[in-house]
């Protein structure tokens, strides 16, 4: 019964663990989604801030430079054919926008919208040469021809240079071009060209969250990276620039950084410019960490769920199985009482068809020795050598042997009802003149008792049955009612159909059998306590009882009390009123 | 100070001229120049109620300056003329001088303005001062050419003065009608000074009958 526990033990956590494993893995991949999700839109969200500080900081200088392009000195001086006096008064004017050493230190915040320097532009979008390159920023000749865009812009212009190239120090250079429109004629003119510190996402700040920098023409300006992965990164930004088409994509990147989730985004779109994109860089190292932990969380969860889910199921198993193993204890012994109720069975069956063998044989091998006793008896018979007394107790012989032979035939049908080998021949029989028969020969018996025969019979009661089972039945019991009776008694027989059923009584007078043997007088081999003086074997009525139901009916004991025994017997009645068999 | 005014001033301006040359001749010459058209629209700014265009200003329509070409005398004592700022404007906007004119810069304002020329016919700088400034700030045109006088403190206002070597010269109205009186007989270059770009020119015979002459 332990094995049924395991077993339900074993079940119960196959479930659970399959249901938790699944659960959990579900779970997990849900919260990992979540998580990324969650840092994309951390990162989204910190983008879209530092986006719109640029925003503000990128309209700052622009209107910093719309002012500039409006300075009356300016547009003298460009105007007015005194371009002597442009960069002096420019100079004088870009006095406060301009970079210098100790306004840095002053005032950190507003450093970035300080211009490191700045250029016109003549009417045809060449640079116009400043006298003294210390007061306008200095520019190596490869950058300051980055600033000159062919033609004059008619709207104001953002671009990027790339400062120091091919050197450790590289970077770029955020510059706006604005265009100067003459007073007299609005004409554009000129322009002025200021360039500023790039915006930096993270502010250059090697911890922060995101960092931030610019991708141009294959150079990538980003300080939070080594120059390794920096290189690496500048590669794959060109072939994703190429190929989103847009103005903006993302990607990851696995560098000797560590992963990165980079995303850029076009800043100058339709500039004369060459195209820049800013370039935002998240390391994913934090997110993985997060996910790698929450994994961790989850085989923790899994394993206090399952060793919870563990004893639970032990508790429950155990519950479970007690009344269970009741039930297969209790079927057990059902088992075990069934088993030897069958054998039982078996040997009574066995016993059955042995006796029934036997009485079969027996039936036949007594048969011809009682044949031969009466051929030898009769011969004594009919030779002269007897003398008047033993010719009497040969002939009580000779009858004794018919009584035998009766009861041989009784016991081998008996045998064969046993057997159920006896099979009745069911036909239409009336019953009427076969009972007519038996009582002319019960008249012919000599009768010691002087019996009076009362017969009460219809002249047709057909019935279905086989002739001559039903001759034996009633037979027999004539015989008994005129065996058990006494001296001026009386038979009654009487045959009625009521209902389905012929019902024929056979009454008589005698002693009335006792109340404890009725219930017994239907056995076989019993011998009422009456007829210890009456021939009989006590299979007669076990007999017809048998063969009365063989036929569909019924034989009992109505009566017997007093100086009266009855019997009722039935038959079916056959169907219809047709002519005899 | 209302437009009534400002036209009192400009005639002013103008008469002045007139007065030195009067005696010299009775030959005479008047037509039409076809002006440029504004390349503004007239849109009121309503900050300083003035018309400005990409920071391009024009609170009058354009009028021509009409001059006659040639050798004249100087005059014995330099002419004056004036050029006011009022409400955030130069009156006039176009103003033709003989050299030698020395032109105050009164400051009919309530604010300061800062007078200033880069132009190479003079380079000069005011300085800030305002209305109660005395003496009026000026300044002595000596040099031909054309003057753009713009105020650093307000980027819109932007006045012409045309330094001329000749005392015939009168300026058109806004239909770009002139005429010019007292001038002496003889051959002369009738020149018309649109803008900073564009002067027409046109021989004349100055007879004692008035001339007709149209540009173009």
């Amino acid at each position: 019964m332990d094995s049924f526990r395991t077993k339900l033990l074993v079940a119960m956590m196959l479930v659970v663990s399959i249901v938790a494993v699944a659960v959990l893995l579900f779970a997990q991949r849900n919260m990992a989604r979540n998580v990324r999700l969650d840092f994309q839109r951390e990162f989204q969200d910190e983008l879209s801030a530092l986006h719109a500080v640029q925003a503000v900081r990128h309209a700052a200088l622009a209107e910093r430079c719309r002012e500039l392009a409006r300075r009356p000195r300016i547009h003298a001086a460009l105007e007015d054919g005194a371009l002597d006096l442009l960069y002096p008064s420019a100079r004088d004017e870009l006095h406060d926008v301009m970079e210098s050493d100790d306004s840095a230190v002053r005032e950190p915040g507003a450093y970035t919208l300080r211009a490191r320097y700045y250029r016109f532009l003549d009417s045809r979008g060449r640079v116009i040469a400043p006298p003294d390159a210390s007061d306008v920023g200095e520019l190596k000749p490869a950058e300051e021809s980055q600033l000159s865009v062919g033609r004059l812009p008619d709207r104001p212009q953002t671009g990027y240079i790339l400062r120091n190239a091919g050197t450790t120090s590289e970077r770029v250079d955020e510059v706006i071009a604005m265009p100067i429109v003459s007073t007299e004629n609005g004409e554009t003119i000129a322009a002025i060209v200021v360039g500023f510190k790039p915006p930096s996402l993270g502010g250059g700040d090697a911890d922060a969250w995101v960092q931030g920098g610019v991708w141009m023409g294959g150079h990538l300006d980003l300080r939070a990276l080594s120059a390794e992965s920096r290189a690496e990164l500048a590669g794959q930004l060109g072939r994703a620039v190429a190929a989103s088409g847009g103005d903006e994509g993302g990607f990851e990147f696995h560098g000797s950084d560590g992963p990165l989730l980079v995303s850029f985004k076009r800043l100058n779109p339709g500039s004369l410019f060459p195209p820049a994109y800013e370039v935002s860089v998240f390391p994913l190292a934090a997110s993985i960490s997060r996910e790698r932990r929450l994994v961790w969380e989850f085989v923790a969860a899994g394993v206090l769920l399952l060793s919870g889910a563990f004893v639970a199921s032990g508790f429950l198993s155990r519950r479970l199985s007690e009344p269970v193993e009741r039930l297969a204890v209790d079927s057990e012994e059902n088992r075990e009482q069934r088993h030897r109720a069958e054998a039982a069975l078996a040997t009574t069956s066995q016993d059955l068809q042995r006796s029934a063998r036997f009485s079969a044989d027996a039936s036949h091998q007594l048969k011809t020795p009682v044949t031969v006793l009466r051929a030898g008896l009769e011969g004594l018979l009919a030779g002269e050598t007897l003398g008047p007394e033993a010719r009497q107790e040969v002939s009580e012989l000779v009858h004794q042997t018919f009584r035998l032979a009766t009861v041989i035939d009784d016991l081998l049908l008996l045998s064969r009802m046993d057997a159920g080998r006896l099979q009745i021949q069911f036909s239409r029989l009336n019953l009427s003149p076969l009972l007519e028969a038996l009582l002319d020969d019960l008249g012919a018996l000599p009768d010691i008792f002087d019996l009076e025969i009362d017969a009460d019979i219809p002249p047709e009661l057909w019935i279905t049955g086989e002739k001559r089972f039903a001759e034996l039945i009633l037979q027999n019991l004539l015989e008994n009612a005129r065996k058990y009776n006494h001296t001026g008694g009386k038979v009654q027989i009487s045959a009625t159909e009521q209902g389905d059923w012929a019902v024929v009584t056979i009454g008589n007078t005698g002693p009335a059998i006792p109340e404890s043997s009725q219930a017994h007088i239907f056995e076989r081999f019993h011998r009422g306590v009456v007829g210890e003086n009456v021939p009989g074997h006590g299979i007669g009525l076990n007999l017809a009882r048998e063969l009365a139901r063989l036929h569909g009916g019924d034989l009992r004991l109505s009566r017997s009390d007093g100086d009266w025994t009855e019997f009722e017997l039935r038959f079916r009645l056959a169907r219809g009123t047709g002519g005899g068999p | 100070m209302t437009l009534t005014g400002i036209r009192r001033l400009s005639a002013l301006a103008g008469l002045s001229a007139l007065q030195v040359t009067q005696a010299l001749g009775q030959a005479s010459v008047e037509g039409k120049v076809q002006l440029p058209k504004s390349p503004q629209a007239p849109v009121m700014n309503k900050r300083y109620g003035i018309v400005s265009y990409n920071g391009v200003l024009s609170p009058y329509p354009p009028r021509a300056v009409v001059y006659l070409d040639g050798a004249f005398p100087r005059p014995e004592s330099p002419p004056a003329a004036t050029m006011v700022q009022k409400d955030l404007t130069f009156v006039p906007s176009v103003l033709p001088v003989q050299v030698g004119t020395r032109v105050a810069f009164p400051n009919l304002d309530d604010t300061y303005h800062n007078i200033f020329s880069y132009s190479p016919a003079k380079r000069f700088d005011l300085g800030r001062y305002r209305s109660d400034e005395r003496p009026i700030p000026s300044v002595l045109f000596d040099v031909v050419g054309m003057v753009t006088v713009r105020c650093d403190i307000h980027e819109h206002m932007r006045a012409i003065i045309l330094v001329l070597d000749t005392p015939h010269f009168a300026l058109t109205d806004t239909e770009g009608a002139y005429r010019l009186d007292s001038l002496p007989t003889g051959h002369f270059v009738l020149r018309v000074w649109l803008d900073s770009r564009t002067t027409l020119e046109r021989p004349v015979d100055l007879t004692a009958a008035a001339l007709r002459a149209d540009f173009p």
